[in-house]
């Protein structure tokens, strides 16, 4: 199996206090993956390590093989690392479609300087019409012209899901999709992520505390306490391991 | 029957242009526990803000122990003077303080100089990690660690009323039993709880009463014990089971 | 005290040397900590708080001849705090929530507005000639001398004194007392604040009169050392004294002391050791003479790009920021199709209205007025494109427009060359200007890029512009820097009609390029990231390279625009047009009029030039009543209630942070729209 993304032994320390301790992780071509792990674990200090936002102490990060390390996060999306956000980063002052459309222009690099002076910067036909597509596959065609300040959270976390499909990823790393969302919301997301990498065909990364939503959604997890994986394997071994009930799960009983 | 502790009546209230709330009407009365429950979006969080003198309503009238508050007076400080304390959701501490001066400015107030140093201890028991971490700035502190900040400030007071604001959101199961015991045992002793919560189950038990927000209307108010069957019909209409 | 060798000795005086001056950075550094450190404001207008107490002192004591204890009394424990608490309740408490940058923005036009109002109020003018007396009796006589190489005063002493005393108890203050906790809470979040039961207001209101009195202070004690007082100085101490708190990163006390002395020191030893190095080396010589007056803004803009420190800080965002209403979109966005349609129609009809009159009716000077109007409207664009679209504050636009009409004038002096040539060139000169200084200051973030740019306006004030092949030397101090008016053929732009019509089409061109770019990859690209930046980096958007053409593209306007302006007066005229303070007025003005949009630029630009003549001469009114001679007699007002009338601006800008203009057309587009749904309801 095509590793999409491997990460092996990083190590991160703030203050003298290890967040990371020699965690390697690795996603597969298509694969659904989930990372979860109690509060202060170092789920959210991966994640930035592995998207390029914080540089680990030690360890690897490889994407489609190539050592992306050194790499700024921007460089990283470019190479097919998608994400979107525990609290929802979109662009003020935009509508739906454009958030889509400037993804599209990054993408696809035609968006010189001297175009835009001649006023060939605006979006062509073709961008939009792939826009349109993906926003027709998450369901939110009818969105595409509204200013995303008037949008829910739930329609907030596709158009973000639909801008980071923009990129062509390979990889989409999602921090805690479910957040602020309830559980039907919650599960129609998860529905629609699914159908829709059934047709794009990407690998997901998936940090959560909603472990019914990992339960559901993952093919394989790995549990993080203090820094430190202490399980990994199908999801439904890992939820079943005691040890990993005992440091995260508490009373939670997975039906 | 003595007057509430808090009543809102026929209160609207929202952010610039947008509305959130219309005509809202709800009393919380001494040693009572209200779950406040709804789909996202349904204005829960407008409500608790309005409650908590966060946010002064366009219309209708917010009273404290039978007293109306000014309009147009955003004095959140005088409802906790009142007994009228608030957690609000998401990661709501001071970043740039220790995690000893956030819970300080608090406990100072309430308990004086010389409760100082018990309250923090208090705090401490409730939540040990952040007694690991008293010297810490609490910008640095993850996720999980900054929601036990803030909630072991309203915890430790014990207040008159309590209104916690999505309490579970983002903390590990194990934390969240944890919080709902300390509620439960501060309920014991008296204090009344206005909880808004998305996971309704542990929030249904604890309370007595429970009332169903819905696009920013009251739609239902009863025992909580028939909330659930009500929350079936009304909120999901997909109809799964919770 | 005998010193071993001649070195040592002058490296020893020159720290002793530069202790006082070092005494009197702290002193403004400490009381800017202060004042950052309790109200979250990066208070440029600390400056124009402490001229104010100043003046006071000097008018109760040396113009009244009140003891010095009374006029101590009233300027600084009376007037200071007074000013403090008015200060925040009607300005800073309705910006709690605004963004670091748009309080900046408030307090350069307080500093702008605040010495005018007070000047007029107290009918104060700064006497030259008659000696500023300090608060020490005898305070600039007698002398100390504790070491036999430099003998230090009453009054150096005793600032020395206040600066360490004040650092000692300012920190006492914040470190155990609970007011102190309160303070720095209410700047996190006010409301966090009010729901652990403290009253904001009140903590608020405190930290106010705390910082405007130590304003006052500081005010009073170094008043002694200007030979008059003057705004602008204590302006500029204030700007040098930044690099000493940022050291603290705005918020440690002790650093800012340390910083201000460690300043005054380094200034001190390098004015010391210079001389006598450019005496061996003829070579240093210019650089010697230019460098020592810009010392501080080169140890400013080297601190700020070269202390890691800084650049990392970020503002600390308010949990609760979600109570307060969204920032509603612009105007644009939400207006009936109807309304649009009428709005340009409108437009249109107006320039149309407004350009035949100027055109048949004008005469030289309104001529002149108008084509001044066009010509700052254009480079107000470039304030569009960094500030509207770039969401950045660069406060040296006023020395990108000197670099392009300083170019216009070298190359038409020196090689002859056409005008219009020369100003592209200037333009493409001041956008690579641009675009190096932007490589170092990109990773600064806010307030902090604002201050870089700041400094570097300083330093090309102070160093660039004495060079003869920047500011034309000795010569251009005899003849002035002459610049002729394009030539293309047959048409003369010497005529003043000509060239309005020149600069028109300028403006339109320049206008068509920004609007061009805003809805290109570049503008969508910067719309991106000022949304949300790690949202941006999420989807492969490098912001320094959006940044670095935002700041060229932003530059060349500037460029282009000052060009333009020095054909239009024939001459540089640089202290008038381009200098540092004068650009920040001039910058107040578009951001606070909007920035956003080219139309804004294009009012601002109207309001700039033409505010003055119209309102304030009276020739509206004169026009209105039909005759000069029926004007009321307070007419012509003085020029410097523009300044207040500007600075007032500025403080409505708070409330209204997407600019002045935005917020009419959205207000009146609401009611509008409202209107005409209605009606079509009913249709």
């Amino acid at each position: 199996m095509t590793r999409v993304l491997e990460a092996s032994g990083m190590s991160v320390a703030f203050a003298g206090i290890r967040a990371l301790d020699n965690v390697s992780v690795s996603v597969a071509a298509a694969e659904r993956v989930g990372l979860i792990g109690p509060n202060g674990a170092g789920k959210t200090t991966l994640f930035n390590c592995l998207l390029g936002i914080l540089r680990p102490d030690a360890g690897r990060v490889l994407l489609n093989s190539v050592d992306v390390g050194g790499w700024p996060a921007h460089r990283r999306a470019r190479a097919g690392m998608g994400r979107t956000f525990q609290r929802v980063e979109l662009f003020a002052d935009t509508t739906v479609r454009e958030h889509l459309l400037i993804a599209e222009r990054i993408r696809n690099g035609t968006g010189a300087f001297w175009k835009d002076l001649i006023g060939r910067g605006r979006p062509t036909p073709d961008e939009v019409a792939a826009c349109d597509e993906v926003l027709e596959l998450l369901g939110i065609a009818e969105l595409a012209a509204k200013p995303v300040e008037s949008l829910s959270l739930g329609q907030s976390r596709l158009v973000e899901v639909g801008r980071a499909l923009m990129t062509g990823p390979q990889v989409l790393l999602l921090d805690e999709p479910s957040s602020g969302l309830d559980r039907d919301e919650t599960r129609a997301l998860a529905t629609t992520l699914r159908s829709v990498q059934d047709t794009r065909g990407y690998a997901v990364l998936l940090v959560e505390h909603d472990v019914s939503l990992v339960a559901d959604f993952t093919e394989r997890t790995y549990v993080l306490d203090s820094g430190v994986l202490i399980a990994e394997g199908s999801t439904a071994d890992v939820l079943a391991d005691p040890a990993v009930r005992r440091a995260y799960l508490g009373s939670f009983e997975v039906t | 029957m003595s007057a509430p502790i808090l009543e809102l009546r026929e209160v609207e209230a929202g952010y610039g242009p947008f509305r959130a709330l219309f005509g809202v009407s709800l009393a919380v009365g001494a040693g009572e526990a209200v779950a406040l429950v709804g789909a996202n979006g349904a204005g829960k969080t407008t409500l608790a803000r309005v409650a908590s003198g966060l946010l002064v309503p366009s219309a209708g009238s917010v009273h404290v122990d039978g007293a109306q508050i000014e309009a147009g007076v955003t004095a959140a400080w005088r409802f906790v003077r009142a007994g009228v304390m608030h957690a609000p959701e998401g990661r709501s501490v001071f970043a740039s303080l220790t995690v000893e001066e956030n819970l300080a400015l608090s406990f100072q107030r309430a308990f004086g100089r010389a409760g100082l140093a018990g309250g923090l201890d208090r705090a401490y028991e409730l939540f040990p990690r952040l007694g690991e971490r008293r010297g810490q700035i609490a910008g640095t502190l993850s996720g999980g660690e900054q929601r036990m900040l803030s909630l072991a400030r309203v915890l430790v007071e014990s207040p008159r009323l309590l209104i916690a604001d999505e309490l579970s959101l983002g903390l590990a199961p194990m934390v969240v039993d944890q919080v709902f015991e300390t509620l439960s045992q501060i309920r014991a002793t008296g204090t009344a709880l206005l909880i808004v919560e998305q996971q309704v189950g542990h929030a249904l038990e604890l309370c007595d009463r429970a009332a169903v927000l819905e696009h920013g209307l009251i739609t239902w108010q009863g025992p909580s014990n028939e909330a659930g069957a009500v929350l079936e019909s009304r909120l999901f209409e997909s109809g799964a089971p919770h | 005290m005998i010193l071993a060798s001649g070195f040592f000795e002058d490296l020893f005086r020159g720290v002793l040397q530069g202790t006082p001056p070092g005494a009197v950075y702290a002193l403004i550094a400490l009381g800017f900590v202060l004042t950052y450190k309790t109200s979250g404001v990066f208070n440029l207008a600390f400056g124009a708080q402490a001229y104010i107490s100043a003046a006071m002192y000097f008018k109760v004591h040396s113009v009244w001849g009140w003891p010095k204890w009374a006029a101590l009394l009233v300027s600084v424990f009376v007037l200071a705090p007074l000013v403090g608490l008015v200060l925040e309740r009607a300005i800073f408490r309705h910006l709690r929530t605004a963004s670091a940058v748009s309080k900046l923005v408030v307090t350069i036009g307080l500093s702008v507005a605040l010495p005018e109002i007070f000047n007029w109020a107290a009918r104060f003018s700064a006497v030259a000639g008659r000696q500023i007396t300090g608060i020490v009796p005898d305070g600039a006589g007698v002398y100390y001398d504790p070491f036999g190489i430099y003998r230090f005063n009453r009054d150096e002493l005793a600032m020395m004194a206040v600066a360490l005393a004040g650092t000692l108890l300012l920190a006492a203050l914040f470190r155990f007392t609970m007011m102190g906790l309160s303070m720095r809470a209410v700047v996190e979040s006010p409301r966090m604040t009010e729901l652990s039961g403290v009253n904001a207001n009140r903590v608020s209101a405190f930290a106010w009169a705390l910082s405007s009195t130590f304003a006052g202070m500081a005010g009073v004690l170094i008043a002694p050392r200007f030979n008059s007082l003057s705004s602008g100085d204590y302006f500029t101490l204030v700007i040098i004294a930044v690099a000493a708190a940022a050291t603290g990163l705005l918020i440690s006390l002790p650093r800012a002391l340390l910083g201000g002395l460690g300043l005054g020191w380094f200034i001190a030893v390098f004015n010391t050791f210079l001389p006598g190095l450019a005496d061996d080396h003829t070579w240093l010589r210019p650089f010697q003479e230019n460098l020592t007056p810009s010392l501080p803004f080169v140890v400013l803009f080297a601190i700020l790009v070269l202390w890691r420190a800084v650049g990392r800080q970020r503002e600390a965002s308010d949990p609760l920021a979600g109570v307060d209403p969204p920032p509603p979109a612009l105007a644009a966005l939400e207006r009936h199709p109807k309304l649009t349609m009428f709005t340009r129609l409108f437009g249109v009809f107006f320039v149309t209205v407004v350009g035949l009159v100027v055109w048949f009716r004008a005469d030289v000077l309104w001529m002149s007025l108008v084509t001044k109007a066009v010509i700052i409207a254009l480079i107000y664009l470039s304030v569009t494109v960094i500030t509207g679209m770039g969401g950045q504050i660069s406060l040296c636009q006023g020395t990108f427009a000197a670099i392009g009409g300083f170019t216009v004038f070298q190359m038409a002096d020196r090689f002859n060359m056409s005008v219009l040539a020369a100003a592209l060139i200037g333009a493409a000169l001041a956008a690579v200007v641009g675009a190096l200084l932007s490589l170092p200051v990109l990773r600064l973030g806010g307030v902090w890029l604002a201050i870089a740019t700041l400094a570097f306006a300083f330093f090309f004030d102070a160093v660039m512009v004495k060079f003869s092949w920047v500011g034309g030397g000795s010569t251009a101090l005899l003849t002035g820097t002459q610049v002729p008016r394009p030539l293309i053929g047959p048409i003369d732009f010497a005529s003043d009609r000509a060239f309005l019509v020149l600069a028109v089409v300028a403006l339109v061109v320049v206008s068509v390029v920004v609007i061009q770019l805003r809805e290109g990859t570049i503008g969508r690209t910067l719309a991106a990231l000022r949304g949300s930046e790690v949202a941006a980096a999420s989807i492969g958007i490098s912001a320094a390279r959006a940044r670095i053409v935002a700041f060229a593209v932003s530059a060349a306007i500037a460029g282009l625009g000052g060009a333009l302006l020095a054909m239009h007066q024939q001459n540089v005229n640089y202290a008038l047009n381009f200098a540092p303070i004068v650009a920040l007025f001039w910058l107040v003005v578009v951001v606070a009029l909007g920035s956003r949009t080219v139309e804004g630029a294009i009012q601002a630009g109207a309001a700039f030039a033409l505010f003055e003549p119209l309102i304030l001469q009276g020739e509206l009114l004169g026009w209105i009543v039909r005759g000069e001679e029926r004007l009321p007699e307070f007419f012509p007002l003085s020029g410097n209630w523009r300044l207040i009338l500007f600075g007032l601006m500025a403080m409505q800008f708070a409330r209204h942070p997407e600019g002045l203009v935005e917020h009419g057309k959205r207000r009146s587009a609401t009611r509008i729209n409202g209107w005409l749904e209605a009606r079509e309801a009913r249709a």
